[in-house]
């Protein structure tokens, strides 16, 4: 053990605590520890604490925090450069430590996938330039493909899944159209089922960006190359207006019957570049980051943007999450993730700037569940996961040979992520309590 | 009544004058005291006790002799001199009756006394025996002598005869009073009144009757003149009273020629330069340890020529044997072949520190935001990549390379697209500028063809398959037909133009329907006009020259053509002669850009240099930039942002900050922003062949002759 070598060191006395369920506490007692343990030094003080009592233990990476911030240098530094006093008992909170344990099998795809959805915690979905979507039950196992488009699929938005028993999935396209694909994750066939879209959504008149799907599935918004986000309707009814054009279409025999057309319901216009990204977190709020480097909040019922924050780079992607699912994370065309406060008076400035990327930010989300940790996908061929209380990354993934295009979290625990390898990846058992 | 001798000592003078005086009164009897006292054998302490008695006695003999012959005041010194012949005395006497002269006692004859000054003798008598000098009392004995007898005071030395004398009281007085500037003797009156023995007046026998004349009691004229000029001189301060203080006349003895300023003012002078100071290794015969060993000497020769020491110290015994210098022929040869070839020409040499000479120009940071990272690449072709064109929003990027592909690109992701595959090398490719308007011209050999990329919406792409539809094509006159044919491109469905000569570069005009074509080595047929809706073309201009590109003014109905050395603007309305003639003064020009503004312009040249034209300005260039040491191959401004860009072969882009100010008064600001350098520098003619910018974003694109498009982000 580590403790008993350092002797020459100061000693410091530390109490470790956690909330963490019972396998991984430890008794509340003061240990004396060498002041210039790092992480691991602490990692693995408390690994061989829990082993003393459980003979069975496996080793275990955990992360420490002092008052609520990660520790990432040696255990004197930091209380030197935060100003704690090393004299009383110091109380360490110990939490697993956020990375994926376990890599799954990569799932090959015919061409680059340029979108993926972990929404669903039954399935993953993605989206391929060889314009199809698939629907992955697991790594490997791919249940539903989703075709239709002619161009390459750029977004997939899972609309509604309340339903068990048939889900509803949007995919935007480079074709200009979006496409409502319905489908039963839950029927247990071997072979991949071909799936057509149950609707057809024309309007754009650029290359469609992003798609994104209010919380009750009425409801879908996208973006485009043509400066617009367009608000659509998810419902099968049909209107009289779409009737005629399905009529039209008919006469070119180009749709099946049972395809129908929609029409925007509404277009919120203002963004004067691509329209790169859309979030719909809140019934009646989208966020929309764009090339004319700016993110811009809109409130769907007047059509007009609440919010603007200009950043001075192209943004490729935008996410809403964190503390109260208020902060505001984008990434762009320089390796630096932003994440805004809207809520702070007068802010144009990001309040928080993670730089470790070299490359071009693709994609970035937040945990749905936890207020600190959100995911960043460049074209540097890695993913980041990020904790606001520390501006080192806490894991980088590195499973992709080329760009990652796109990276979600699936089922609280995995990191999925498409990229221009073709490969699906599953970066799973990663512990965010 | 004297003829005094030269004088020879002061002593010696001093007695001629007591002897003037003596004439004046000669009947003083003092003088002859006074005479006979100097002649009187002084009393010498160092004279040893035997001799002394007998001097002294004869000394009194003399004394007496003197005073007994003193009625004839004459011959008395001779008598003493010698006084063992008293027969050449009476002979002296009667020789010369009134001589005052006395003969010397030292017989050394008329000789400087310093020529025996370091000797112990003083001369040569007459038989040749040496004279020797007496013994000089020393300082300390001398002094004691002078406080034992105060006599001593007034004893003086003699040096010609070597012999003290005793100043007489009468000749102190003497003394004293020429001194004060007084005459010797008291009783002389030098105020006598005068008697005027020539009075010319009243005198019977006047020595001259003749008038008296008027200079006796005119004022002179020629006094007058002269005083008039000395005051005039002194006025203009010619003549100084108080002397000039004389300057130092010192100077540096080692000081070398080239510091004197003197010789630096002359024209001719060129200041060699300074040579190193020898060592001791260069010494005839220097330390040991500065010799080389044969070890030293013989790996000296296995060292390449310009490192082999100049000089290898030797060592010679004695300076008689040093050799002579082996090279003295052959320099000094060289040395005559340096001055007849040397430059006859000086060269003004400013000293001012460059840094001020540097415009002040703003910081970079002040100018962002700009392109200087490489994030992006677009990788897929496989020769080099000649050209690059944006569409309308930036979206796609097509580009054409020696391996006769043309491609787009996605720029957000890097993916390429579509592939065309052509049998020639593409020459350039250029994106329609409309924004519902997708197609693409591509430039190679003798062909043009427009390409339909399929990318707009469904109503679109009706409108563009009508539009590329070859129908019914107007009859062309003759002369335009033998320039260009337009045929269906059987290969992808477009049009194809084909004209007489290979096609070097295109330009879209911004409604989309025009397109430029510019022929390198069609001459005066080199530049067309191809109208896309009628399939016609057209043939405005007649070349001066070699074209090399043609650019649409970015607003007005104006063609930019850049010949060999030259650009012309012409009205496309009036297309008779160019509106104006713009001289670049470089020798080849290789593309051109023009400001979204329409007023200023860039030219790129073969030779490495950019000219900025401010058309408003002059014709000349308002600023030349040479920054690449190989051909610019494109010149490019954004449309939005106030940026410019450069593309070299020598596989660098730079990035400039071109601000153009709406106040017709501020001249364009241009500050050097970035040099872009990441393309590979291959052997075979790397480089960058390409560079356009993001129609949107402050985004260059490059393509290289690595056969990648890279996308420089800010």
């Amino acid at each position: 053990m580590d403790v008993d070598r350092e002797d020459v060191s100061r000693r410091l006395h530390v109490k470790f605590v956690t909330k963490l369920d019972s396998p991984f506490k430890v008794p509340v007692n003061s240990v004396a520890i060498p002041s210039n343990v790092t992480r691991l030094g602490l990692s693995s003080i408390v690994n061989s604490i829990i082993e003393s009592d459980n003979p069975e233990w496996k080793t275990e990476p955990f992360d420490f925090l002092i008052d609520g911030e990660l520790i990432r240098m040696s255990l004197e530094e930091f209380l030197l450069a935060k100003g704690i006093s090393a004299e009383r008992t110091l109380e360490i909170e110990y939490i697993r430590a956020v990375t994926p344990r376990k890599e799954e099998e990569p799932s090959l795809h015919d061409d680059w996938v340029s979108a993926v959805n972990g929404s669903s915690p039954r399935f993953i979905l993605t989206g391929c330039y060889d314009s199809l979507g698939r629907v992955w039950r697991l790594a490997g196992s791919c249940s539903h493909i989703l075709e239709g488009h002619s161009g390459a699929i750029s977004s997939v938005a899972l609309v509604n899944s309340n339903d068990a028993e048939t889900v509803t999935v949007a995919t935007a396209s480079k074709d200009r159209t979006l496409r409502l694909f319905k489908f039963d994750p839950a029927e247990s066939v071997d072979s991949t089922t071909k799936v057509r879209a149950y609707k057809i959504l024309r309007g754009h008149k650029a290359s469609v960006q992003s798609v994104s799907a209010q919380k009750s599935g009425n409801m879908i918004c996208s973006s485009s190359w043509d400066c617009t986000i367009n608000l659509w309707n998810t419902n099968e009814s049909t209107l009289e207006g779409e009737s005629v054009s399905v009529k039209k279409r008919k006469g070119n025999n180009q749709a099946e019957e049972s395809q129908s057309e929609g029409e925007a319901v509404t277009s919120l216009v203002g963004h004067t570049q691509c329209v790169s990204s859309v979030v719909w977190p809140e019934h009646d709020v989208i966020y929309s980051s764009s090339w004319d480097h700016s993110v811009r909040r809109w409130d769907v019922e007047t059509g007009k943007d609440s919010l603007n924050l200009f950043c001075g780079k192209a943004l490729n992607t935008v996410d809403v999450g964190g503390e109260g699912s208020a902060l505001i994370a984008a990434g762009g065309s320089d390796p630096i993730l932003r994440v805004w406060d809207p809520r702070k008076p007068g802010t144009s400035a990001p309040v928080f700037q993670f730089s470790s990327h070299s490359s071009w930010i693709s994609a970035c989300k937040w945990h749905k569940s936890s207020w600190f940790h959100l995911l960043s996908a460049s074209y540097d061929g890695k993913i980041m996961l990020w904790d606001l209380r520390t501006a080192w990354p806490l894991s980088v993934i590195d499973t992709h040979n080329d760009k990652v295009l796109s990276a979600d979290w699936w089922k609280g625990e995995s990191v999925v992520s498409g990229g221009a390898d073709s490969n699906l990846r599953i970066s799973s058992g990663i512990a965010i309590s | 009544m004297i003829q005094t001798k030269r004088k020879r000592v002061p002593v010696r003078s001093l007695k001629e004058e007591e002897d003037d005086l003596l004439l004046l009164d000669s009947n003083d009897y003092d003088g002859d005291s006074l005479s006979g006292s100097l002649h009187s054998d002084i009393f010498d302490p160092e004279d040893d006790g035997s001799s002394e008695d007998g001097e002294r006695e004869s000394s009194e003999d003399e004394v007496d002799g003197l005073e007994g012959s003193d009625d004839n005041d004459d011959g008395d010194e001779s008598e003493l001199v010698d006084g063992s012949d008293q027969g050449s005395e009476q002979q002296d006497e009667e020789s010369d009756s009134s001589e005052d002269e006395v003969a010397p006692r030292n017989t050394v004859g008329d000789i400087p006394l310093d020529w025996y000054k370091d000797e112990k003798h003083i001369g040569y008598d007459i038989t040749g025996k040496m004279i020797t000098k007496k013994e000089k009392p020393d300082k300390l004995e001398s002094f004691l002598a002078t406080s034992d007898d105060y006599k001593n005071l007034y004893k003086i030395y003699d040096e010609y005869n070597d012999e003290k004398v005793e100043l007489t009281k009468k000749e102190i007085m003497f003394i004293h009073r020429m001194l004060k500037g007084k005459a010797p003797h008291a009783d002389f009156d030098p105020h006598a009144p005068y008697v005027d023995w020539f009075i010319c007046d009243d005198a019977r026998h006047p020595l001259s009757s003749a008038p008296e004349p008027k200079r006796r009691f005119l004022p002179s004229k020629s006094e007058a003149k002269m005083v008039a000029k000395l005051v005039r001189a002194i006025r203009k301060g010619l003549i100084k009273f108080d002397k000039p203080e004389e300057e130092l006349n010192l100077y540096l003895l080692w000081a070398g020629d080239s510091t004197s300023d003197q010789k630096s003012k002359q024209l001719t002078y060129i200041p060699p330069p300074k040579r190193k100071l020898p060592g001791h290794e260069e010494s005839y015969n220097p330390c040991l340890e500065f010799i080389p060993t044969e070890e030293e000497k013989a790996s000296y020769k296995l060292m390449p020529e310009e490192d082999q020491p100049k000089l290898i110290p030797q060592r010679f015994t004695t300076l008689r044997s040093i050799p002579a210098y082996v090279n003295a022929l052959k320099e000094s040869f060289d040395r005559c072949l340096d001055l007849y070839l040397c430059p006859r020409v000086r060269k003004k040499r400013i000293n001012i520190d460059p840094e001020s000479l540097k415009p002040k120009l703003p910081s970079r940071n002040d100018l962002r935001p700009y392109p200087d990272s490489c994030y992006l690449e677009y990788k897929g072709h496989t020769g080099k990549v000649t050209t690059i064109s944006t569409d309308y929003y930036g979206q796609w990027i097509a580009s054409g390379s020696t391996d006769g592909s043309v491609r787009i690109w996605e720029v957000e992701t890097g993916r390429c697209l579509k592939i065309w595959q052509f049998d020639e090398a593409i020459k350039c490719v250029a994106w329609n500028p409309l924004s519902g308007l997708s197609i693409l011209a591509v430039a190679m050999g003798r062909d043009l063809v427009i390409l339909n990329t399929e990318l707009d919406t469904d109503e679109e792409q009706e409108y563009i398959k009508e539009l590329l539809h070859l129908g019914n094509v107007i009859e062309p006159n003759a002369s335009v037909a033998a320039i260009a044919r337009w045929l269906p491109d059987e290969k992808y469905g477009g049009i194809m133009i084909r004209h007489f000569k290979n096609v070097s570069s295109i330009d879209w005009h911004r409604k989309g329907d025009y397109l430029s074509t510019v022929m390198a080595s069609g001459e005066t047929r080199g530049v067309v006009i191809h109208q896309i809706s009628k399939k016609l073309t057209q043939k405005p201009f007649k070349i001066r020259g070699l074209p090399v590109t043609a650019v649409f003014h970015p607003s007005r109905s104006y063609l930019f053509i850049a010949t060999r050395k030259n650009v012309r603007v012409y009205n496309l309305l009036k297309v008779d002669e160019p509106v104006k003639k713009l001289e670049t003064g470089m020798r080849e020009i290789s593309s051109l850009a023009i400001h979204p503004g329409g007023d200023n312009l860039i030219v790129g040249s073969k030779e490495g240099k950019m000219c900025w034209f401010d058309m408003d300005l002059s014709s000349k260039p308002y600023k030349t930039l040479k920054n690449h040491p190989k051909d610019i191959t494109n010149v490019e401004f954004h449309r939005s942002y106030p940026l410019f860009a450069s593309s070299s072969e020598d596989s660098t882009a730079y990035v400039f900050h071109g601000k153009v100010y709406n106040d017709l008064n501020e001249n364009p600001l241009i500050v050097p922003l970035e040099i872009l350098r990441s393309h590979s520098t291959s052997s075979n003619g790397g480089g960058v062949l390409d560079c356009k910018f993001h129609p949107r974003q402050p985004w260059l694109f490059t393509a290289g002759a690595d056969s990648n498009i890279k996308l420089y982000c800010h």
